[in-house]
């Protein structure tokens, strides 16, 4: 019975090649991660509010996840959002109109200002009703209220 | 031989490859925060998380970290992320704070936006110390007046309407007058670019900004714990009398050696134990925090570059109480945008409304934390503590003084407390 040798050569050749194989595949599962790695996400522009028969008219929503108020009046629906003007804190919607908490500034309830440091009024946003529908707000297209 | 090489050069490779996959198993899970202010991602939070909000006007959510604090927004490895932190665990020591406070809207915009915080704070007298630089070197020959010359840092103000517009930096080892030296060496601990002399206890304090603005848990009265100077997240404008302290009441210079001789005790009552054995206070001076009568101005200065103390200190007895002759200055509140408004909201130990009549300086600075009563009184809310109190004017009183004169220690002749 013949007993097969490795000589000492080939054991370096074959351990040399093992743990350069292990290293490629470790290398290429780092290239994998690096290049399937998900970066992060813009933040949202669209905002499904659900079914626009949840906000019966006259009524006045806030969704402070936006931030915005949903507004229900006679001639449909309309936003504001909620961005404090000056810095962007989240203003707060108080029955005069709206407070930042941040440094004071005040609007009235059609978004203008009162009370500086806000120099711009509130923003409004643009409301839409798709044909299922639900109701959206959109906050990447904004215009002064 | 060649072998061998390649064999261990491989190992070495494996090894360092596994050593990378174990240390960046041993990252955290990062917490993304994308603030309104920069839409950057910055993670921060991963680590900080249970980290207070600084304050109401500066919240996380809307300013994130590195607006603020610099830092590598991305990274997740400690050491990385704080190497390029400004000012260490300060982002407000005056060498930084033009970026990490300042801009239009926030802390270096205009007079008339009340927003040159920055401004005013650097050529303060508080900063510049160049009141106690000019009396040295005037009375050891170094300059023929008390005229400012020269700060800790050198400064321009070319608008200044003191007659003082620019202070060079002052280098002890310029000068020839070997007291001035000495002065130089020992005595420049006490303005507002200075490490504290005592770190670790009641009068450690950081400096810029936040030398005032935020206490440590020994200065802070809001905390349960003052018996250590643990580092609080905090902004105020609430600032107690301990904050003022920790650099008007923490011991003596010696003026035989020139030298500062931090106190070593640890006061506890305020009135006994705090302050020079031979100063005479009214019950306002103890009672209340330094902050609830000296102005914004006074304290951070109003722009413009001065020598000494008294030339920006100017409240007296008479702003809030009036005199035998003269009721105390006040203006009714009818514009939203007074300052007035402003700092109360920062600070709400009042609530005031438009057609409210508060006190007012000589300069017509509002002390925001007053009102005017109906039946002729005063209220005041106390700004480190929200405490009420309720005052009457000198005018109609059974007060003997002579009207002319107003300085304190003409009151304490007959308000001092004992002591």
């Amino acid at each position: 019975m013949s007993r097969s040798t490795l000589s000492r050569r080939d054991f370096l050749k074959l351990s040399s090649a093992a743990i350069l194989t292990a290293c490629g595949l470790l290398g290429l599962e780092g290239l994998f991660r690096f290049l399937t790695t998900q970066t992060e996400p813009p933040p949202p522009t669209d905002f499904d509010l659900g079914s626009a028969s949840n906000y019966p008219p006259g009524s006045r929503t806030v969704h402070p996840d936006i931030p915005a108020l949903l507004v229900h009046t006679q001639s449909g629906f309309s936003a504001i959002s909620l961005a404090c003007t000056h810095l962007g804190c989240t203003v707060e919607s108080k029955p005069e109109g709206f407070t930042c908490p941040c440094h004071g500034s005040r609007f009235d309830l059609q978004g203008k200002v009162t009370r500086g440091p806000a120099q711009k009024p509130l923003n409004s946003l643009r409301t839409g009703i798709t044909s299922d529908g639900k109701l959206h707000i959109y906050t990447n297209r904004i215009t002064p209220s | 031989m060649r072998r061998y090489f390649l064999l261990a050069a491989s190992f070495s490779l494996l090894l360092g490859l596994l050593i990378s996959a174990w240390q960046e198993k041993r990252l955290p899970k990062p917490i993304a925060l994308t603030p309104t202010l920069t839409g950057q991602v910055e993670y921060c939070l991963t680590c900080h998380l249970d980290l207070a909000e600084i304050s109401s006007s500066h919240p996380v959510k809307t300013f994130g970290c590195v607006l603020c604090h610099g830092g590598e927004r991305l990274a997740l490895d400690a050491n990385l992320a704080h190497s390029t932190m400004r000012g260490g665990k300060n982002p407000s020591d005056f060498s930084v704070v033009q970026a990490s406070c300042g801009g239009d809207n926030c802390h270096s915009g205009t007079a008339e936006s009340y927003r040159n915080h920055i401004q005013r704070a650097t050529t303060s007298i508080q900063a510049t110390y160049a009141g106690a630089i000019a009396n040295i070197r005037y009375t050891f020959g170094a300059q023929p007046d008390l005229k400012a010359r020269m700060g800790v840092f050198a400064v321009q103000v070319p608008q200044s309407t003191s007659g003082i517009t620019e202070l060079a930096a002052f280098n002890p080892t310029q000068e020839t007058n070997p007291f001035v030296q000495v002065f130089g060496q020992n005595c420049l601990t006490c303005h507002l670019s200075a490490q504290p002399v005592q770190t670790g206890g009641r009068y450690d304090h950081f400096s810029g900004c936040s030398a005032c603005h935020t206490p440590t848990q020994s200065t802070d009265l809001t905390s349960v714990d003052t018996s250590t100077a643990t580092d609080v997240h905090k902004l105020t404008t609430a600032i107690s009398y301990t904050q003022c302290d920790t650099c008007h009441n923490r011991g003596n210079y010696n003026l035989r050696s020139i030298t500062f001789e931090p106190r070593q005790d640890l006061p506890a009552d305020r009135l006994h134990d705090y302050y020079q054995p031979i100063a005479q206070f009214t019950s306002c001076e103890w009672k209340l925090d330094c902050i609830d009568c000296h102005t914004r101005t006074e304290a951070m200065g109003d722009g413009n570059l001065y020598s000494v103390k008294k030339d920006i200190q100017y409240i007296q007895c008479k702003t809030c109480h009036g005199t035998l002759t003269d009721l105390p200055q006040t203006r009714t509140l009818t514009d939203p945008n007074d300052l007035a408004f402003r700092q109360a909201t920062l600070n709400p130990v009042i609530d005031l409304k438009l057609g409210d009549s508060i006190l007012v300086t000589e300069k017509d600075e509002p002390l925001w934390n007053t009102r005017v009563l109906p039946d002729g009184t005063y209220e005041m809310f106390a700004k480190a503590d929200g405490q009420r109190y309720v005052f009457r004017p000198v005018k109609g009183s059974t007060c003997t003084q002579d009207p002319a004169k107003q300085d304190s220690g003409s009151c304490h002749q007959c308000h001092s407390v004992q002591r």
